[in-house]
Protein backbone atom coordinates (compact mmCIF):
# COMPACT_ATOMS: atom_id res chain seq x y z
CA UNK A 1 0.00 0.00 0.00
CA UNK A 2 2.63 2.47 1.03
CA UNK A 3 5.24 0.92 -1.33
CA UNK A 4 2.66 1.61 -3.93
CA UNK A 5 1.77 4.72 -3.02
CA UNK A 6 5.77 5.94 -3.26
CA UNK A 7 5.42 4.61 -6.68
CA UNK A 8 3.12 6.83 -8.01
CA UNK A 9 4.73 9.70 -6.24
CA UNK A 10 7.61 8.80 -8.62
CA UNK A 11 5.34 8.46 -11.54
CA UNK A 12 4.40 11.51 -10.92
CA UNK A 13 7.72 13.43 -10.72
CA UNK A 14 9.26 11.27 -13.09
CA UNK A 15 5.76 11.68 -15.77
CA UNK A 16 6.70 15.65 -15.16
CA UNK A 17 9.99 15.68 -15.87
CA UNK A 18 10.38 13.15 -18.60
CA UNK A 19 6.93 14.51 -20.45
CA UNK A 20 7.76 17.73 -20.05
CA UNK A 21 10.56 17.60 -22.12
CA UNK A 22 9.63 14.89 -24.63
CA UNK A 23 5.78 16.63 -25.41
CA UNK A 24 6.84 20.47 -24.82
CA UNK A 25 7.28 21.59 -28.28
CA UNK A 26 8.53 24.66 -27.58
CA UNK A 27 11.08 23.20 -25.75
CA UNK A 28 14.16 24.64 -27.81
CA UNK A 29 16.21 27.68 -26.08
CA UNK A 30 15.44 30.26 -28.29
CA UNK A 31 11.85 29.56 -28.75
CA UNK A 32 11.78 28.91 -24.67
CA UNK A 33 13.26 32.31 -24.13
CA UNK A 34 10.90 34.13 -26.79
CA UNK A 35 7.99 32.93 -24.76
CA UNK A 36 9.25 34.27 -21.51
CA UNK A 37 10.47 37.08 -22.50
CA UNK A 38 9.72 38.24 -25.53
CA UNK A 39 6.14 37.22 -25.32
CA UNK A 40 5.05 38.87 -22.03
CA UNK A 41 7.24 41.90 -22.67
CA UNK A 42 5.63 42.70 -25.78
CA UNK A 43 1.83 41.82 -24.47
CA UNK A 44 2.74 44.63 -21.79
CA UNK A 45 3.75 46.69 -24.19
CA UNK A 46 1.19 46.99 -26.32
CA UNK A 47 -1.38 47.02 -23.44
CA UNK A 48 0.26 49.48 -21.30
CA UNK A 49 0.81 51.92 -23.54
CA UNK A 50 -3.05 51.89 -25.49
CA UNK A 51 -4.34 51.45 -21.98
CA UNK A 52 -2.50 54.29 -20.44
CA UNK A 53 -2.97 56.24 -23.82
CA UNK A 54 -6.78 55.64 -23.42
CA UNK A 55 -7.22 56.24 -19.45
CA UNK A 56 -4.30 58.08 -18.18
CA UNK A 57 -0.66 57.49 -17.17
CA UNK A 58 -1.82 56.05 -13.27
CA UNK A 59 -3.11 52.96 -14.91
CA UNK A 60 0.32 51.18 -16.08
CA UNK A 61 0.10 49.60 -13.12
CA UNK A 62 -3.25 48.02 -13.85
CA UNK A 63 -2.16 46.03 -17.06
CA UNK A 64 1.77 45.23 -16.09
CA UNK A 65 0.21 43.18 -13.58
CA UNK A 66 -2.70 42.01 -15.45
CA UNK A 67 -0.59 40.79 -18.02
CA UNK A 68 2.21 39.34 -15.72
CA UNK A 69 -0.33 37.15 -14.48
CA UNK A 70 -1.71 36.56 -18.13
CA UNK A 71 2.08 35.01 -18.40
CA UNK A 72 0.54 31.74 -15.66
CA UNK A 73 -1.82 30.64 -18.87
CA UNK A 74 1.03 30.67 -21.49
CA UNK A 75 2.70 27.34 -19.72
CA UNK A 76 -0.69 26.65 -18.15
CA UNK A 77 -2.76 26.52 -21.55
CA UNK A 78 -0.33 26.27 -24.23
CA UNK A 79 2.25 23.76 -21.98
CA UNK A 80 -0.11 21.43 -20.14
CA UNK A 81 -2.68 20.98 -23.61
CA UNK A 82 0.88 20.02 -25.45
CA UNK A 83 2.00 17.98 -22.42
CA UNK A 84 -1.30 15.91 -22.98
CA UNK A 85 -2.12 15.99 -26.61
CA UNK A 86 1.53 15.37 -27.64
CA UNK A 87 1.24 11.55 -27.16
CA UNK A 88 -1.40 11.74 -30.18
CA UNK A 89 1.48 12.71 -32.25
CA UNK A 90 4.41 10.31 -30.64
CA UNK A 91 1.49 7.44 -31.47
CA UNK A 92 2.24 6.58 -27.44
CA UNK A 93 -1.16 6.49 -26.73
CA UNK A 94 -1.59 2.95 -27.20
CA UNK A 95 1.16 1.59 -25.07
CA UNK A 96 0.28 4.16 -22.21
CA UNK A 97 -2.83 3.18 -21.59
CA UNK A 98 -1.47 -0.54 -21.70
CA UNK A 99 0.44 0.09 -18.88
CA UNK A 100 -1.10 -0.37 -15.50
CA UNK A 101 0.24 3.36 -14.65
CA UNK A 102 -2.26 5.58 -12.12
CA UNK A 103 -3.89 7.39 -14.75
CA UNK A 104 -4.29 10.06 -12.05
CA UNK A 105 -0.50 10.68 -11.59
CA UNK A 106 -0.01 10.22 -14.69
CA UNK A 107 -2.42 13.00 -15.83
CA UNK A 108 -1.55 15.45 -13.28
CA UNK A 109 1.96 14.97 -13.55
CA UNK A 110 2.32 16.12 -16.63
CA UNK A 111 1.23 19.97 -15.91
CA UNK A 112 3.80 19.82 -12.63
CA UNK A 113 6.48 21.46 -14.61
CA UNK A 114 4.38 23.84 -16.17
CA UNK A 115 2.73 25.14 -12.86
CA UNK A 116 6.51 25.82 -11.95
CA UNK A 117 7.40 27.27 -15.33
CA UNK A 118 4.56 29.56 -15.38
CA UNK A 119 5.43 30.96 -11.67
CA UNK A 120 8.80 32.03 -13.06
CA UNK A 121 7.21 33.83 -16.29
CA UNK A 122 4.62 35.56 -13.89
CA UNK A 123 7.68 36.54 -11.44
CA UNK A 124 9.67 37.63 -14.73
CA UNK A 125 7.01 39.30 -15.94
CA UNK A 126 6.57 41.45 -12.91
CA UNK A 127 10.88 41.60 -13.10
CA UNK A 128 10.09 43.25 -16.56
CA UNK A 129 7.80 45.69 -14.73
CA UNK A 130 9.34 46.45 -12.48
CA UNK A 131 12.80 47.22 -13.92
CA UNK A 132 11.47 48.71 -17.24
CA UNK A 133 8.45 50.02 -17.03
CA UNK A 134 8.44 51.44 -13.33
CA UNK A 135 6.14 49.16 -10.76
CA UNK A 136 6.02 50.31 -8.08
CA UNK A 137 6.40 47.02 -5.68
CA UNK A 138 7.47 49.22 -2.15
CA UNK A 139 3.71 48.22 -0.75
CA UNK A 140 4.02 44.67 -1.51
CA UNK A 141 4.41 41.86 0.62
CA UNK A 142 6.29 39.22 -1.80
CA UNK A 143 5.36 35.87 0.23
CA UNK A 144 1.61 36.93 -0.31
CA UNK A 145 2.18 37.80 -3.69
CA UNK A 146 3.80 34.16 -4.23
CA UNK A 147 1.22 32.52 -3.08
CA UNK A 148 -1.33 34.10 -5.14
CA UNK A 149 0.72 33.60 -8.29
CA UNK A 150 1.49 29.75 -6.51
CA UNK A 151 -2.62 29.83 -6.31
CA UNK A 152 -2.75 31.29 -10.09
CA UNK A 153 -0.59 29.28 -11.77
CA UNK A 154 -2.31 26.32 -10.74
CA UNK A 155 -5.52 26.70 -11.07
CA UNK A 156 -4.83 27.93 -14.87
CA UNK A 157 -2.65 24.70 -15.20
CA UNK A 158 -6.29 23.19 -13.94
CA UNK A 159 -7.85 24.55 -16.75
CA UNK A 160 -5.24 23.72 -18.94
CA UNK A 161 -5.57 19.81 -18.09
CA UNK A 162 -8.98 20.07 -19.14
CA UNK A 163 -7.87 21.70 -22.80
CA UNK A 164 -5.78 18.65 -22.82
CA UNK A 165 -8.22 16.28 -22.04
CA UNK A 166 -9.97 17.77 -24.77
CA UNK A 167 -7.52 18.19 -27.32
CA UNK A 168 -7.17 14.33 -27.50
CA UNK A 169 -10.58 13.92 -28.70
CA UNK A 170 -10.33 17.05 -31.62
CA UNK A 171 -7.87 17.36 -34.07
CA UNK A 172 -8.43 21.59 -33.97
CA UNK A 173 -6.28 22.05 -31.02
CA UNK A 174 -4.04 24.96 -31.54
CA UNK A 175 -7.00 26.43 -32.36
CA UNK A 176 -9.02 26.34 -29.79
CA UNK A 177 -5.82 27.19 -27.36
CA UNK A 178 -5.10 30.69 -29.12
CA UNK A 179 -8.77 31.10 -29.11
CA UNK A 180 -8.85 30.24 -25.04
CA UNK A 181 -5.64 32.50 -24.70
CA UNK A 182 -7.22 35.57 -26.46
CA UNK A 183 -10.19 34.94 -24.40
CA UNK A 184 -8.56 34.99 -21.20
CA UNK A 185 -7.08 37.98 -21.96
CA UNK A 186 -10.34 39.63 -21.93
CA UNK A 187 -12.13 38.14 -19.72
CA UNK A 188 -9.56 37.22 -17.11
CA UNK A 189 -9.44 41.44 -16.67
CA UNK A 190 -5.56 41.46 -17.55
CA UNK A 191 -6.38 44.46 -19.89
CA UNK A 192 -10.11 46.05 -19.00
CA UNK A 193 -11.76 46.72 -15.92
CA UNK A 194 -14.25 43.67 -15.70
CA UNK A 195 -17.23 46.16 -13.90
CA UNK A 196 -17.31 47.26 -17.25
CA UNK A 197 -18.65 43.87 -19.17
CA UNK A 198 -22.23 43.13 -19.32
CA UNK A 199 -23.30 40.87 -16.70
CA UNK A 200 -23.48 37.48 -18.54
CA UNK A 201 -19.97 38.09 -19.31
CA UNK A 202 -18.84 38.87 -15.87
CA UNK A 203 -20.15 35.48 -14.87
CA UNK A 204 -18.17 33.89 -17.60
CA UNK A 205 -14.98 35.75 -16.04
CA UNK A 206 -15.76 34.58 -12.48
CA UNK A 207 -16.04 30.89 -13.70
CA UNK A 208 -12.79 30.68 -15.03
CA UNK A 209 -9.02 30.67 -13.64
CA UNK A 210 -6.79 33.51 -13.99
CA UNK A 211 -9.75 36.29 -13.02
CA UNK A 212 -9.23 36.21 -9.17
CA UNK A 213 -5.68 35.88 -9.32
CA UNK A 214 -5.64 39.34 -11.18
CA UNK A 215 -7.38 40.89 -9.15
CA UNK A 216 -5.71 39.79 -5.69
CA UNK A 217 -2.08 40.40 -7.44
CA UNK A 218 -3.02 43.56 -8.19
CA UNK A 219 -4.58 44.46 -3.95
CA UNK A 220 -1.51 43.04 -3.02
CA UNK A 221 1.35 44.97 -4.54
CA UNK A 222 -1.51 48.30 -4.07
CA UNK A 223 -0.78 46.87 -0.36
CA UNK A 224 -3.71 45.30 0.84
CA UNK A 225 -3.25 42.61 3.63
CA UNK A 226 -3.81 39.15 2.87
CA UNK A 227 -6.56 38.66 4.32
CA UNK A 228 -8.66 40.55 1.79
CA UNK A 229 -7.86 38.44 -0.53
CA UNK A 230 -8.17 35.08 1.09
CA UNK A 231 -11.58 34.59 0.23
CA UNK A 232 -10.90 35.01 -3.23
CA UNK A 233 -7.82 32.89 -3.44
CA UNK A 234 -9.29 30.07 -1.52
CA UNK A 235 -12.23 30.47 -4.48
CA UNK A 236 -9.33 30.63 -7.30
CA UNK A 237 -7.95 27.31 -5.42
CA UNK A 238 -11.38 25.39 -5.51
CA UNK A 239 -11.98 26.66 -9.30
CA UNK A 240 -8.67 25.30 -10.26
CA UNK A 241 -9.28 21.98 -8.72
CA UNK A 242 -12.80 21.73 -10.25
CA UNK A 243 -11.07 21.53 -14.18
CA UNK A 244 -8.82 19.28 -13.21
CA UNK A 245 -11.20 17.02 -12.10
CA UNK A 246 -13.54 17.55 -14.88
CA UNK A 247 -10.46 17.28 -17.27
CA UNK A 248 -9.68 13.73 -15.40
CA UNK A 249 -13.12 12.49 -16.48
CA UNK A 250 -13.08 13.83 -19.71
CA UNK A 251 -9.43 11.95 -20.29
CA UNK A 252 -10.57 8.72 -18.42
CA UNK A 253 -14.23 8.84 -20.76
CA UNK A 254 -11.47 9.32 -23.76
CA UNK A 255 -9.27 6.10 -22.86
CA UNK A 256 -12.87 4.51 -22.40
CA UNK A 257 -14.26 5.33 -25.85
CA UNK A 258 -11.17 4.99 -28.00
CA UNK A 259 -10.80 1.50 -26.68
CA UNK A 260 -14.60 0.66 -28.04
CA UNK A 261 -14.21 2.52 -30.89
CA UNK A 262 -10.22 1.60 -31.66
CA UNK A 263 -9.69 4.81 -32.79
CA UNK A 264 -6.36 5.37 -29.97
CA UNK A 265 -3.79 5.65 -32.85
CA UNK A 266 -6.02 8.18 -34.64
CA UNK A 267 -3.71 11.45 -35.46
CA UNK B 1 -3.11 -23.59 -17.52
CA UNK B 2 -2.60 -22.06 -20.79
CA UNK B 3 -1.05 -18.72 -21.30
CA UNK B 4 -3.59 -17.28 -23.49
CA UNK B 5 -6.57 -18.61 -24.90
CA UNK B 6 -9.07 -17.11 -27.03
CA UNK B 7 -12.31 -18.04 -27.33
CA UNK B 8 -15.02 -16.89 -30.42
CA UNK B 9 -13.47 -13.50 -30.87
CA UNK B 10 -15.06 -11.23 -32.94
CA UNK B 11 -14.22 -7.56 -33.69
CA UNK B 12 -15.99 -5.25 -36.13
CA UNK B 13 -14.74 -1.73 -36.97
CA UNK B 14 -17.75 1.00 -37.60
CA UNK B 15 -15.85 3.58 -39.46
CA UNK B 16 -17.59 7.11 -39.94
CA UNK B 17 -16.85 8.09 -43.53
CA UNK B 18 -17.74 11.52 -45.08
CA UNK B 19 -18.11 14.92 -43.18
CA UNK B 20 -21.73 15.77 -44.24
CA UNK B 21 -23.41 12.18 -45.37
CA UNK B 22 -22.48 10.38 -42.68
CA UNK B 23 -22.45 6.58 -43.48
CA UNK B 24 -21.37 3.78 -41.45
CA UNK B 25 -19.60 0.92 -42.78
CA UNK B 26 -18.99 -1.89 -40.99
CA UNK B 27 -15.83 -4.00 -41.32
CA UNK B 28 -15.25 -7.64 -39.44
CA UNK B 29 -11.70 -7.56 -38.76
CA UNK B 30 -11.83 -10.45 -36.51
CA UNK B 31 -14.21 -13.24 -37.23
CA UNK B 32 -14.79 -15.83 -34.25
CA UNK B 33 -11.27 -17.01 -33.73
CA UNK B 34 -10.34 -19.39 -30.98
CA UNK B 35 -6.74 -20.71 -29.85
CA UNK B 36 -4.52 -21.13 -27.28
CA UNK B 37 -0.81 -21.01 -26.47
CA UNK B 38 1.11 -22.96 -24.14
CA UNK B 39 3.68 -21.45 -21.28
CA UNK B 40 7.00 -20.94 -22.90
CA UNK B 41 5.42 -21.48 -26.48
CA UNK B 42 5.98 -19.15 -29.16
CA UNK B 43 3.17 -19.11 -31.51
CA UNK B 44 2.91 -17.07 -34.64
CA UNK B 45 -0.18 -15.96 -36.44
CA UNK B 46 0.44 -15.43 -39.68
CA UNK B 47 -1.63 -14.12 -42.27
CA UNK B 48 -1.27 -11.17 -45.48
CA UNK B 49 -2.32 -7.54 -45.16
CA UNK B 50 -5.39 -6.96 -43.50
CA UNK B 51 -6.37 -10.34 -42.09
CA UNK B 52 -7.07 -9.32 -38.56
CA UNK B 53 -3.78 -10.28 -36.82
CA UNK B 54 -3.19 -6.47 -35.15
CA UNK B 55 -6.42 -6.31 -34.52
CA UNK B 56 -6.06 -9.47 -32.54
CA UNK B 57 -3.13 -8.33 -30.63
CA UNK B 58 -4.94 -4.90 -29.33
CA UNK B 59 -7.84 -7.09 -27.97
CA UNK B 60 -5.08 -9.92 -25.95
CA UNK B 61 -3.11 -6.23 -24.54
CA UNK B 62 -5.64 -4.52 -23.47
CA UNK B 63 -6.57 -1.57 -25.59
CA UNK B 64 -9.57 -2.46 -27.82
CA UNK B 65 -12.70 -4.21 -26.53
CA UNK B 66 -13.91 -6.87 -28.35
CA UNK B 67 -16.69 -7.00 -30.28
CA UNK B 68 -18.14 -10.61 -29.12
CA UNK B 69 -16.27 -13.61 -27.51
CA UNK B 70 -13.61 -13.10 -25.28
CA UNK B 71 -10.11 -14.05 -24.11
CA UNK B 72 -7.86 -14.72 -20.93
CA UNK B 73 -4.52 -14.13 -20.14
CA UNK B 74 -2.76 -16.36 -17.26
CA UNK B 75 -6.53 -16.86 -16.47
CA UNK B 76 -7.65 -12.69 -16.54
CA UNK B 77 -10.15 -11.64 -18.70
CA UNK B 78 -8.64 -8.83 -21.26
CA UNK B 79 -11.31 -7.10 -20.61
CA UNK B 80 -12.98 -7.31 -16.82
CA UNK B 81 -9.69 -7.77 -15.22
CA UNK B 82 -7.60 -5.51 -17.76
CA UNK B 83 -5.84 -4.66 -14.70
CA UNK B 84 -4.35 -7.72 -13.31
CA UNK B 85 -3.64 -9.03 -16.96
CA UNK B 86 -1.25 -5.50 -17.96
CA UNK B 87 1.71 -6.38 -15.47
CA UNK B 88 1.63 -9.25 -17.24
CA UNK B 89 2.49 -8.84 -20.62
CA UNK B 90 4.54 -6.78 -22.70
CA UNK B 91 4.02 -6.14 -26.22
CA UNK B 92 4.94 -4.28 -29.34
CA UNK B 93 2.47 -3.00 -32.40
CA UNK B 94 4.86 -2.89 -35.55
CA UNK B 95 6.15 0.33 -36.79
CA UNK B 96 8.19 3.46 -35.79
CA UNK B 97 5.81 5.62 -34.03
CA UNK B 98 5.21 4.93 -30.61
CA UNK B 99 7.91 5.87 -28.95
CA UNK B 100 8.82 9.73 -27.24
CA UNK B 101 10.94 11.12 -30.41
CA UNK B 102 12.43 14.20 -28.05
CA UNK B 103 13.87 11.63 -25.23
CA UNK B 104 17.02 9.53 -25.23
CA UNK B 105 16.11 6.06 -25.85
CA UNK B 106 17.12 5.25 -22.44
CA UNK B 107 14.68 7.94 -20.72
CA UNK B 108 11.87 6.60 -22.41
CA UNK B 109 12.65 3.30 -20.88
CA UNK B 110 12.69 5.22 -17.60
CA UNK B 111 9.30 6.62 -18.39
CA UNK B 112 7.70 3.71 -19.28
CA UNK B 113 9.57 1.64 -16.16
CA UNK B 114 7.78 4.19 -13.91
CA UNK B 115 4.45 3.66 -15.94
CA UNK B 116 4.86 0.26 -15.03
CA UNK B 117 5.58 0.58 -11.79
CA UNK B 118 9.23 -1.15 -11.85
CA UNK B 119 11.22 -0.44 -8.77
CA UNK B 120 13.63 1.89 -9.12
CA UNK B 121 16.57 -0.11 -7.39
CA UNK B 122 15.58 -2.80 -10.32
CA UNK B 123 15.01 -0.33 -13.32
CA UNK B 124 18.63 1.02 -12.50
CA UNK B 125 20.19 -2.92 -13.47
CA UNK B 126 17.68 -3.90 -15.93
CA UNK B 127 17.95 -0.76 -18.74
CA UNK B 128 21.19 -1.33 -19.07
CA UNK B 129 20.61 -5.44 -19.21
CA UNK B 130 17.69 -4.77 -21.82
CA UNK B 131 19.51 -1.99 -24.04
CA UNK B 132 22.54 -4.70 -24.67
CA UNK B 133 20.19 -7.55 -25.24
CA UNK B 134 18.72 -5.36 -28.16
CA UNK B 135 22.02 -4.03 -29.29
CA UNK B 136 21.80 -0.69 -28.08
CA UNK B 137 24.12 -0.32 -25.59
CA UNK B 138 25.89 2.35 -27.25
CA UNK B 139 23.43 4.54 -28.84
CA UNK B 140 21.17 4.66 -25.03
CA UNK B 141 22.11 8.28 -24.87
CA UNK B 142 21.05 9.72 -28.02
CA UNK B 143 17.55 10.87 -28.78
CA UNK B 144 15.48 8.40 -30.82
CA UNK B 145 14.58 11.29 -33.71
CA UNK B 146 17.63 10.28 -34.60
CA UNK B 147 17.50 6.35 -34.33
CA UNK B 148 17.09 4.23 -37.61
CA UNK B 149 14.04 2.11 -38.04
CA UNK B 150 15.37 -1.31 -36.52
CA UNK B 151 16.83 0.67 -33.75
CA UNK B 152 13.64 2.29 -32.66
CA UNK B 153 11.67 -1.44 -33.21
CA UNK B 154 14.45 -3.36 -31.04
CA UNK B 155 13.86 -0.62 -28.07
CA UNK B 156 10.15 -0.87 -28.79
CA UNK B 157 10.90 -4.44 -27.54
CA UNK B 158 13.21 -3.11 -24.70
CA UNK B 159 10.40 -1.43 -23.87
CA UNK B 160 8.16 -4.10 -23.88
CA UNK B 161 10.09 -6.06 -21.34
CA UNK B 162 11.10 -3.45 -18.78
CA UNK B 163 8.59 -5.22 -16.02
CA UNK B 164 10.01 -8.69 -16.71
CA UNK B 165 6.72 -9.82 -18.32
CA UNK B 166 5.84 -13.83 -18.73
CA UNK B 167 3.79 -12.80 -22.08
CA UNK B 168 4.69 -11.16 -25.24
CA UNK B 169 3.05 -9.72 -28.11
CA UNK B 170 5.09 -9.36 -31.06
CA UNK B 171 3.15 -7.26 -33.55
CA UNK B 172 5.08 -8.02 -36.90
CA UNK B 173 8.30 -7.06 -35.24
CA UNK B 174 10.23 -7.28 -38.78
CA UNK B 175 8.12 -5.22 -40.66
CA UNK B 176 9.35 -2.71 -42.60
CA UNK B 177 13.45 -3.94 -41.69
CA UNK B 178 16.04 -4.42 -44.41
CA UNK B 179 17.23 -7.91 -44.53
CA UNK B 180 20.17 -7.10 -41.56
CA UNK B 181 17.60 -5.20 -39.27
CA UNK B 182 15.15 -8.11 -39.66
CA UNK B 183 17.72 -10.46 -39.02
CA UNK B 184 18.92 -8.93 -35.90
CA UNK B 185 15.18 -8.89 -34.74
CA UNK B 186 14.95 -12.75 -35.20
CA UNK B 187 17.74 -12.94 -33.31
CA UNK B 188 16.31 -10.91 -30.16
CA UNK B 189 13.15 -13.14 -30.73
CA UNK B 190 15.07 -16.43 -30.38
CA UNK B 191 16.87 -15.09 -27.34
CA UNK B 192 13.46 -14.49 -25.89
CA UNK B 193 12.37 -17.91 -26.58
CA UNK B 194 15.50 -19.41 -24.85
CA UNK B 195 14.29 -16.85 -21.46
CA UNK B 196 11.17 -19.10 -21.55
CA UNK B 197 8.77 -16.37 -22.58
CA UNK B 198 5.80 -16.82 -24.09
CA UNK B 199 5.66 -15.25 -27.34
CA UNK B 200 2.88 -14.44 -30.12
CA UNK B 201 4.07 -13.13 -32.65
CA UNK B 202 2.28 -12.12 -35.97
CA UNK B 203 4.25 -12.06 -39.38
CA UNK B 204 2.71 -11.89 -43.08
CA UNK B 205 6.40 -13.67 -44.29
CA UNK B 206 5.90 -17.50 -44.10
CA UNK B 207 9.46 -17.82 -43.83
CA UNK B 208 9.71 -16.20 -40.43
CA UNK B 209 6.82 -17.93 -38.90
CA UNK B 210 8.37 -21.32 -39.88
CA UNK B 211 12.02 -20.35 -38.95
CA UNK B 212 10.49 -18.96 -35.76
CA UNK B 213 7.37 -20.54 -34.49
CA UNK B 214 6.52 -24.01 -33.00
CA UNK B 215 2.56 -23.60 -34.04
CA UNK B 216 1.35 -21.63 -36.86
CA UNK B 217 -2.30 -20.11 -37.13
CA UNK B 218 -3.03 -18.93 -40.87
CA UNK B 219 -5.51 -16.09 -40.69
CA UNK B 220 -7.51 -14.35 -43.67
CA UNK B 221 -10.45 -12.12 -43.55
CA UNK B 222 -10.44 -12.68 -40.51
CA UNK B 223 -10.99 -16.26 -39.81
CA UNK B 224 -8.35 -18.84 -38.74
CA UNK B 225 -7.77 -21.30 -41.75
CA UNK B 226 -5.43 -23.77 -40.47
CA UNK B 227 -3.80 -23.90 -37.08
CA UNK B 228 -0.55 -26.33 -37.18
CA UNK B 229 2.85 -27.17 -36.61
CA UNK B 230 5.02 -26.06 -39.22
CA UNK B 231 5.55 -29.32 -40.49
CA UNK B 232 2.11 -30.51 -40.20
CA UNK B 233 1.12 -27.09 -42.46
CA UNK B 234 3.44 -28.62 -44.83
CA UNK B 235 1.01 -31.68 -45.60
CA UNK B 236 -1.74 -29.66 -47.33
CA UNK B 237 0.56 -29.91 -50.17
CA UNK B 238 2.31 -32.62 -49.79
CA UNK B 239 1.46 -34.56 -52.65
CA UNK B 240 1.63 -31.61 -54.80
CA UNK B 241 3.71 -30.39 -57.14
CA UNK B 242 4.83 -26.66 -57.99
CA UNK B 243 4.95 -25.79 -61.23
CA UNK B 244 6.60 -22.34 -62.04
CA UNK B 245 6.08 -20.72 -65.57
CA UNK B 246 7.42 -17.41 -66.45
CA UNK B 247 4.91 -15.55 -69.03
CA UNK B 248 5.15 -11.97 -70.60
CA UNK B 249 1.95 -10.47 -70.65
CA UNK B 250 -0.43 -12.92 -69.96
CA UNK B 251 -4.05 -11.70 -70.24
CA UNK B 252 -6.85 -12.56 -67.72
CA UNK B 253 -8.82 -14.66 -69.67
CA UNK B 254 -6.31 -16.94 -70.41
CA UNK B 255 -5.95 -17.16 -65.97
CA UNK B 256 -9.10 -17.30 -65.56
CA UNK B 257 -9.22 -20.54 -68.31
CA UNK B 258 -6.26 -22.14 -66.05
CA UNK B 259 -7.71 -21.85 -63.26
CA UNK B 260 -11.22 -23.66 -64.29
CA UNK B 261 -9.10 -26.90 -65.13
CA UNK B 262 -9.64 -29.66 -63.00
CA UNK B 263 -5.99 -30.57 -62.68
CA UNK B 264 -4.99 -27.22 -61.26
CA UNK B 265 -5.03 -26.86 -57.52
CA UNK B 266 -4.07 -23.56 -57.13
CA UNK B 267 -3.34 -20.98 -58.84
CA UNK B 268 -1.12 -17.50 -58.29
CA UNK B 269 0.24 -15.39 -60.05
CA UNK B 270 3.28 -12.88 -59.38
CA UNK B 271 4.16 -9.54 -61.09
CA UNK B 272 7.85 -9.13 -61.15
CA UNK B 273 8.67 -6.22 -63.62
CA UNK B 274 6.92 -6.96 -67.31
CA UNK B 275 7.23 -10.94 -66.64
CA UNK B 276 4.54 -12.52 -64.35
CA UNK B 277 5.24 -16.07 -62.77
CA UNK B 278 2.25 -18.56 -63.02
CA UNK B 279 2.97 -20.46 -59.72
CA UNK B 280 0.46 -23.83 -60.09
CA UNK B 281 -0.17 -26.27 -57.46
CA UNK B 282 -0.75 -29.57 -59.43
CA UNK B 283 -0.90 -33.32 -58.08
CA UNK B 284 0.03 -34.52 -61.97
CA UNK B 285 3.79 -32.91 -61.70
CA UNK B 286 5.69 -32.14 -64.93
CA UNK B 287 2.99 -34.58 -67.09
CA UNK B 288 0.93 -31.10 -66.44
CA UNK B 289 3.25 -29.17 -68.21
CA UNK B 290 1.90 -30.25 -72.18
CA UNK B 291 -1.24 -29.18 -70.66
CA UNK B 292 -0.37 -25.72 -69.47
CA UNK B 293 1.82 -24.65 -72.27
CA UNK B 294 -1.26 -25.84 -74.64
CA UNK B 295 -3.68 -23.05 -73.06
CA UNK B 296 -0.64 -20.51 -73.18
CA UNK B 297 -0.34 -21.16 -76.82
CA UNK B 298 0.69 -17.95 -78.67
CA UNK B 299 1.94 -16.26 -76.06
CA UNK B 300 5.70 -15.36 -74.78
CA UNK B 301 6.70 -18.30 -72.56
CA UNK B 302 10.05 -18.15 -70.36
CA UNK B 303 11.66 -20.31 -67.98
CA UNK B 304 9.81 -23.36 -66.50
CA UNK B 305 10.35 -25.39 -63.46
CA UNK B 306 9.24 -28.36 -61.61
CA UNK B 307 10.18 -28.05 -57.70
CA UNK B 308 9.12 -29.52 -54.28
CA UNK B 309 6.33 -27.88 -52.38
CA UNK B 310 7.50 -25.61 -49.42
CA UNK B 311 5.65 -23.71 -46.47
CA UNK B 312 5.36 -20.56 -48.88
CA UNK B 313 3.55 -22.62 -51.16
CA UNK B 314 1.41 -24.19 -48.26
CA UNK B 315 0.72 -20.35 -47.41
CA UNK B 316 -0.58 -20.07 -51.04
CA UNK B 317 -2.71 -22.52 -50.82
CA UNK B 318 -4.59 -21.73 -47.66
CA UNK B 319 -4.79 -17.92 -48.26
CA UNK B 320 -5.40 -18.18 -51.71
CA UNK B 321 -2.41 -16.23 -53.39
CA UNK B 322 -0.05 -14.20 -51.76
CA UNK B 323 -2.37 -12.11 -50.03
CA UNK B 324 -1.22 -8.97 -51.64
N1 LIG C 1 -9.29 1.46 -36.30
C1 LIG C 1 -9.85 0.88 -37.38
N2 LIG C 1 -10.99 1.36 -37.91
C2 LIG C 1 -11.54 0.76 -38.98
N3 LIG C 1 -11.06 -0.31 -39.59
C3 LIG C 1 -9.92 -0.85 -39.13
C4 LIG C 1 -9.25 -0.28 -38.00
N4 LIG C 1 -8.15 -1.02 -37.76
C5 LIG C 1 -8.13 -1.99 -38.68
N5 LIG C 1 -9.19 -1.90 -39.52
C6 LIG C 1 -9.52 -2.82 -40.61
O1 LIG C 1 -9.67 -4.12 -40.07
C7 LIG C 1 -9.08 -5.09 -40.91
C8 LIG C 1 -8.00 -5.84 -40.17
O2 LIG C 1 -6.94 -4.96 -39.88
P1 LIG C 1 -5.66 -5.37 -39.03
O3 LIG C 1 -6.10 -6.05 -37.79
O4 LIG C 1 -4.83 -4.16 -38.89
O5 LIG C 1 -4.96 -6.43 -40.01
P2 LIG C 1 -3.44 -6.90 -40.09
O6 LIG C 1 -2.75 -6.47 -38.86
O7 LIG C 1 -3.53 -8.38 -40.24
O8 LIG C 1 -2.85 -6.27 -41.31
C9 LIG C 1 -8.57 -4.34 -42.13
O9 LIG C 1 -9.55 -4.40 -43.12
C10 LIG C 1 -8.41 -2.93 -41.63
O10 LIG C 1 -8.58 -2.01 -42.67
MG1 LIG D 1 -1.03 -5.30 -38.69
Amino acid sequence: MFHSLLLNIRLFFRGAVLSYIALFRWFTPPAYLASKVIAPLSYMLFFVVLGTFATGKESASFYIIGNSVQMAAMSGIYGVTMSIGGDRWDGTLPYLFATPANRLALFVGRAAIHVLDGILGVFLGLFWGITLLGLDVSKTDPLVLSVVILITTFSTSGFGLLLGALSLLTRNIMFVNNTVFFLLLIFSGANLNLSLLPEWMQTISWSLPLTRGIASARKIISGSAFIEIAPLMGTEFLIGVLYILLGFLLFRWFEFKAKRKGTLEVM
Amino acid sequence: MNAIEVDNLRRIYRPVMGIFRRKVKEIVAVDDISFYVKPGELFGILGPNGAGKTTTVKILVTILIPTSGSARIQGFDVVREAEKVRPRIGFILGGERGLYWRLSGVDNLRYFASLYHVDPGISKSRIPYLMELVGLEDRGKEKVEGYSRGMKQRLHIARALLHDPDILFLDEPSIGLDPIGAREVREVVRNLQAEKKTILLTTHYMFEADALCQRIAVINHGKIVALDTPEALKEVVKDLHIIEVEVFGIPSEVIERLQAKGFIENLAVENVEQRQVLLIQTARGSEAVPDILAILNGLRVGKISVREPTLEDAYVRLVGNKGE
